[in-house]
């Protein structure tokens, strides 16, 4: 699956504007592209419910990507990626945008095929994660990891803390699939990040963004409606693309928080981060109660150069529709996990997950033993806080 | 529940939250057009450079990334980082990949088009400097943290610190040319002191010329280079890659024979393989922990302060041993 598309109008239209604002320049530094791969393999005893690794030894999400200048006015990044799913390997870009770094006043903008910046996790590459598994936050409301083709238009504030505002406009197709309504854009998000230091060792973010997706999801299998197997629908497939619950809106809120001894990170770092959120007006059906919230809490802790181990603590409820009604859906999972980290470019990890209290979600795995490898190669961009 | 604030409004007839704003754009408007206009603000990736900044146009606003007890390497693309590199209108960076893991981060979250690569206002001081032990860039992963411009730690070779200092000169000149002719003059007055001091600390190192160490990483990669130390092990078995019991081993075996002078660390290091190699070589070989950069980069001489301290750290260093 490589969706393609036109370079858009925007695209033209910002890098004219940045060519005419670039400044002339003095000797050019070291300037260059790079070209990174990732590899990301993991054993699974047994899938998780809606889980993205499947049973035994499979693919996870690995990438080549290329990243580089154009020109003084813009930059750009291309990610294909791939992973297996139901036994193929599937590849799809998965980033292909360019982005101003001329723009005055703390401005940039960034087109093209990109993950969008909601969430603390959202817009980290999933290779760089702590755990196996993305928070069922992600897995359930935004596929995982939700990108997508669109444009942005951020504002960093000249404020001694950091302020960052930002809007996105997105087709939407990543989020819903399948669409029984839909108008054009398909999603718009704003969001906001706040951060700062405390002192030297302590550092904080927090984040909220709310999403307006304006496609309304397909009601799924419809023609086995009233089938022998009744109301107990195959709604939780574990499927890789496109939100499992969505709704026209959802708000995230995120909270992070690292500590360590005078900031020197290399051999002891505390992490705590915390993420929660709402979806309402899952369809039209949809009264207020009809609503879908998830959170997630972990924390993990480096406790030597190249060992962490950390926990996290997931929570799901959602309302499942089905025609003109809804199915409760309740779900809880914990995992543990501990990671040795030799250099950067390697990462071994071994995790136990446990879902519990599962409601209207087939497939809930009691207990899960994964072991995950990931291997980079060349360059790997500089990963965000 | 009514607080002061709703009572003021009610008092003043609704008409307070205009004013308010009025207040707010304002200030958002002063704040904006005056970043520019304001004191010469400048965002240094390691002290050794904000030291440098302060000799040369002391009046600047220095934000300082990371200090001496953080390993340069491992910084993370902070909030508060890119608040700072958000309002600078220079950033002066070591370069040579040092900050691979997280400046390209920051320069891309601070949205500030004057510290972006290729423009006046991001200063490398590896581009300014010959480097030592340039490797073959390599795809391999498990070759560690491969630099292939060469070392990045050039900051504790004494003469490549000046030549890094006037190539700074010139550029903070470009960039506040009313103040070049006053940069211009400080940068002459330090280069003609640490002339002096280098010379001295050439001929207080001199004892050490020959010697072998083992270290921690190359972060005094240079301080050998001029000392004419030799570095015969390195604690980490492949570069950035943290030491392992196998290799403190085998390291064992070969230093045994004829242990170092010292076992160098960084003050950013942990030193307990250090400590535990020491122990093995029965004390023939002493651990010494060097402060791999300037402890507190805005006092006057902050650098001559440095060097002072690492040089006679070193030197007290009694090799037990041959």
């Amino acid at each position: 699956m490589m969706p393609r598309r036109p370079a858009s109008p925007t695209a033209f239209a910002v890098a004219l504007m940045c060519l005419g604002m670039a400044q002339a320049t003095q000797a050019a530094e070291s300037e260059s592209w790079g070209v990174g791969a990732v590899l990301d393999v993991a054993h699974t005893s047994r899938g998780l419910a809606l889980g993205q690794r499947e049973k035994g030894l499979q693919l996870g999400h690995s990438d080549v990507s290329a990243a580089g200048p154009l020109g003084q006015a813009l930059e750009a990044r291309f990610t294909v990626a791939a992973h297996a799913h139901d036994g193929k390997v599937e590849a799809e870009l998965e980033e292909a945008y360019v982005q101003t770094r001329c723009l005055p006043a703390g401005l940039q903008v960034r087109a093209g095929r990109f993950p969008s910046q909601i969430g603390y996790l959202n817009e980290q590459h999933p290779h760089a994660d702590d755990f196996v598994e993305r928070p069922l936050l992600y897995r359930a409301f935004l596929g995982g990891h939700w990108f997508d083709d669109g444009f942005r238009v951020n504002w960093t504030a000249p404020t001694p803390f950091y302020l960052r505002t930002g809007l996105e406009v997105f087709t939407g197709k990543q989020l819903v699939q399948e669409a029984s309504r839909a108008r054009s854009p398909g999603a718009v998000t704003l969001s906001a990040k706040l951060g700062d230091d405390w002192g030297k060792s302590h550092s904080w973010q927090l984040g909220a963004a709310w999403v307006h997706n304006r496609r309304e999801a397909a009601l799924e299998e419809e023609g086995s409606e009233g089938g022998e197997a009744g109301h107990d629908h195959a709604h939780d497939h574990a499927h890789a693309h496109g939100a499992a619950f969505s709704g026209r809106n959802m708000v995230l809120l995120d909270a992070a928080w690292k500590w360590a001894p005078d900031g020197n990170n290399r051999d002891q770092q505390l992490k705590v981060v915390g993420e929660w959120a709402r979806v309402s007006g899952i369809n039209r059906f949809a009264r207020t109660r009809d609503r879908h919230e998830a959170q997630s809490l972990m924390a993990v802790w480096r406790w030597s150069a190249a060992w962490e181990t950390g926990v996290r603590l997931d929570w799901l409820k959602a309302r499942s529709p089905h025609d003109d009604h809804f199915h409760n859906v309740r779900l809880r999972e914990q995992s543990v996990m501990v990671a040795y980290k030799p250099t950067h470019a390697q990462t071994v990890r071994l995790q136990l997950s446990s879902q519990s209290g599962a409601v209207g979600v087939e497939g809930a795995a009691k207990r899960s033993v994964q072991l995950h490898y990931v291997l980079s190669f060349g360059a790997h961009g500089a990963h965000s806080f | 529940m009514r607080t002061a604030s709703d009572a003021l409004l009610a008092k003043t007839g609704g008409r307070q939250p205009l004013r308010w704003r009025a207040w707010l754009a304002a200030g958002l408007c002063a704040w904006v057009t005056g970043a520019a206009a304001q004191v010469p603000t400048v965002f240094a990736c390691e002290p050794e450079w904000a030291a440098l900044v302060r000799v040369m146009l002391p009046q600047a606003k220095v934000h300082v990334a990371t200090h001496a007890r953080q390993d340069p390497h491992h910084i993370e693309a902070r909030p508060a980082l890119i608040a700072q590199l958000r309002s600078a209108d220079l950033a002066v960076c070591t370069g040579a990949a040092l900050e691979a893991g997280w400046l390209p981060m920051l320069q891309q979250r601070a949205a500030n088009p004057r510290v972006q690569d290729g423009q006046p206002g991001m200063f490398y001081a590896a581009d300014h400097a010959s480097l030592i032990d340039p490797q073959p860039a390599t795809l391999n992963p498990f070759a560690g943290d491969v630099h292939p411009e060469g070392n990045p730690h050039l900051h504790t070779d004494p003469r490549r610190l000046a030549e890094v200092a006037e190539a700074l000169s010139e550029r903070l000149g470009h960039i506040w040319p009313a103040q070049a002719a006053a940069i211009a003059q400080r940068q002459a007055v330090w280069a003609r002191q640490w002339q002096v001091h280098t010379e001295r600390w050439a001929a207080a190192g001199r004892a050490w010329k020959g010697r072998q160490v083992a270290a921690q990483h190359t972060t005094f990669g240079y301080l050998w280079h001029w000392l004419g130390v030799e570095m015969v092990a390195d604690l980490e078995p492949k570069p950035g890659m943290p030491p392992t019991p196998g290799h403190l081993g085998a390291l064992r075996e070969h230093l045994t024979v004829k242990p170092p002078a010292a076992i160098v660390v960084a003050s950013y290091q942990d030193d307990r393989s250090a400590r535990w190699l020491a122990q093995q070589l029965r004390g023939r070989s002493p651990v010494v922990v060097l402060p791999a950069t300037v402890d507190d980069p805005l006092q006057p001489d902050a650098l001559v302060i440095w060097f002072d301290g690492l040089l006679s750290r070193l030197l007290a260093a009694q090799p037990g041993g041959g």
